[in-house]
């Protein structure tokens, strides 16, 4: 029984069905008997473990930020991406609305996640809750369907495979930091409990 | 006033959060948790999904058409389109990287451009709800994948500024596919699929025999 549940009902949010909240065990689902979507899930220690990955998301996220994404060489000359190039180039040969799209999906989207769930679930070690607390939950719900970090790997594989007839290209860190990313990402957003986070959102002290 | 699914939240009067999935009466107005705006069903969901997935329709004819990538080499400036670029990798002989971009950008575009108006279809005749549902959480899922071809000519561009023997520029046709993919994911995102059981659940005939 959670000290947290405020309201014993719960309706499926694709077929609106009203039922009862099961009391689940970690690592079991709910799923709606009439539509058969997942209603819930338990993960196991949700809270750490969404504070771990989250954590480790964050550093690997600077890394990859900080150090080059690919080398190119051709000849003597060589050139380097950074993953923010891949906006900012973009912007330079004139599709502003499109560099702006691209940061959004590989940096600004991910960046939201990241930092809004540590400000989100850190305090709540301590039963606290920060201000604006609420409008940031709805801002990570609403970052995570425009992160597109593994979509962007898909498309560095593809360039690889395009450009690596025409010249030598090396990885940089960055590139290994960014799948890292991805793996601490998704996990991260995977052992999220929603249920579990609002109602400790709404039983902490601000 | 539209008749809702049996043993729904709404034939109740209670909505569902949906910042906080809590579910309260709708005459509360706001979500006591959150003070998200209570709505029993998305607002305007099927006229908004029609006019995003029309326009996503009309642009997906300039993303097909229009260069994506422009390449000026020593031998000359050569334009690709989505199609050149996939048949530029066939005959590569790189057939998995062909496939990808083919599935990404040409098949997936359209076939969530039917899915979305099949599942408006749903909305208002109410057949085959379960597979309807199914329906729409493939295509919640699957619509993100389609910018990889964005992506990809991101990155040709960072990568390829040499000022060497080539350089890359990207075409009209990238704007208008990330066009293509934005509206079509917004298109998934304001429907509804509450919409499909209300309709199914107003005709007795099919309540019984959704599986």
């Amino acid at each position: 029984m959670h000290p947290f549940a405020t309201s014993h009902q719960l309706a499926c949010p694709e077929c609106d069905a009203l039922m009862e909240i099961a009391a689940l065990h970690e690592a079991q689902r709910a799923l709606c008997p009439r539509c058969l979507t997942t209603l819930q899930t338990y993960p196991r220690n949700s809270l750490n473990r969404t504070a771990a990955f989250a954590a480790a998301a964050a550093i690997l996220f600077l890394v990859a930020n900080w150090f080059p994404f690919m080398t190119l060489r051709a000849g003597f000359r060589e050139s380097q991406m950074m993953l923010w190039q891949s906006a900012s180039g973009l912007e330079t040969q004139g599709y502003p609305y499109l560099a702006a799209a691209v940061s959004l999906f590989i940096l600004l989207a991910p960046a939201l996640l990241i930092a809004g769930l540590l400000y989100l679930v850190l305090p709540l070690f301590w039963n606290r809750r920060l201000p604006g607390a609420i409008e940031i939950c709805r801002a990570v719900f609403w970052a995570r369907r425009w992160n597109m970090l593994e979509v962007f790997l898909l498309g560095a594989l593809v360039s690889l495979i395009k450009l690596g007839k025409l010249a030598t290209l090396s990885l940089g860190i960055s590139f290994w930091a960014f799948i890292a990313l991805i793996l601490c990402l998704t996990s991260a957003l995977g052992s999220i409990h929603p249920r579990e986070l609002w109602g400790r959102l709404e039983m902490a002290k601000q | 006033m539209k008749g809702f699914a049996p043993y729904s939240a709404a034939a109740r009067g209670l909505a569902l959060c949906e910042t906080c999935r809590l579910v309260s009466p709708v005459r509360r107005g706001y979500c006591p948790r959150c003070y998200t705006r209570l709505h029993l069903r998305f607002k305007q969901s099927l006229q908004r999904t029609w006019a995003l997935t029309i326009a996503a329709t009309i642009l997906y004819f300039p993303s097909n058409l229009l260069p994506i990538l422009k390449v000026e080499s020593v031998t000359g400036e050569q334009s690709n389109t989505i199609i050149s670029g996939v048949i530029q990798f066939w005959q590569q002989g790189d057939y998995p990287v062909a496939i990808i971009i083919f599935t990404a950008s040409v098949m997936i575009p359209v076939l969530k451009i039917l899915a979305i108006v099949a599942l408006c279809l749903a909305a208002r005749t109410g057949r085959r709800p379960l597979a309807m549902t199914r329906l729409y959480r493939v295509t919640e899922f699957i619509g993100r994948w389609s910018m990889v071809d964005v992506f990809v000519v991101a990155i040709l561009v960072a990568v390829v500024q040499l000022g060497s023997t080539i350089s890359i520029h990207p075409g009209t046709a990238a704007l208008s596919f990330a066009g293509v993919v934005i509206l079509t994911m917004l298109a998934a995102t304001s429907f509804d699929p509450r919409l499909i059981w209300d309709a199914a659940g107003s005709d007795s005939r099919l309540t019984t025999n959704h599986g």
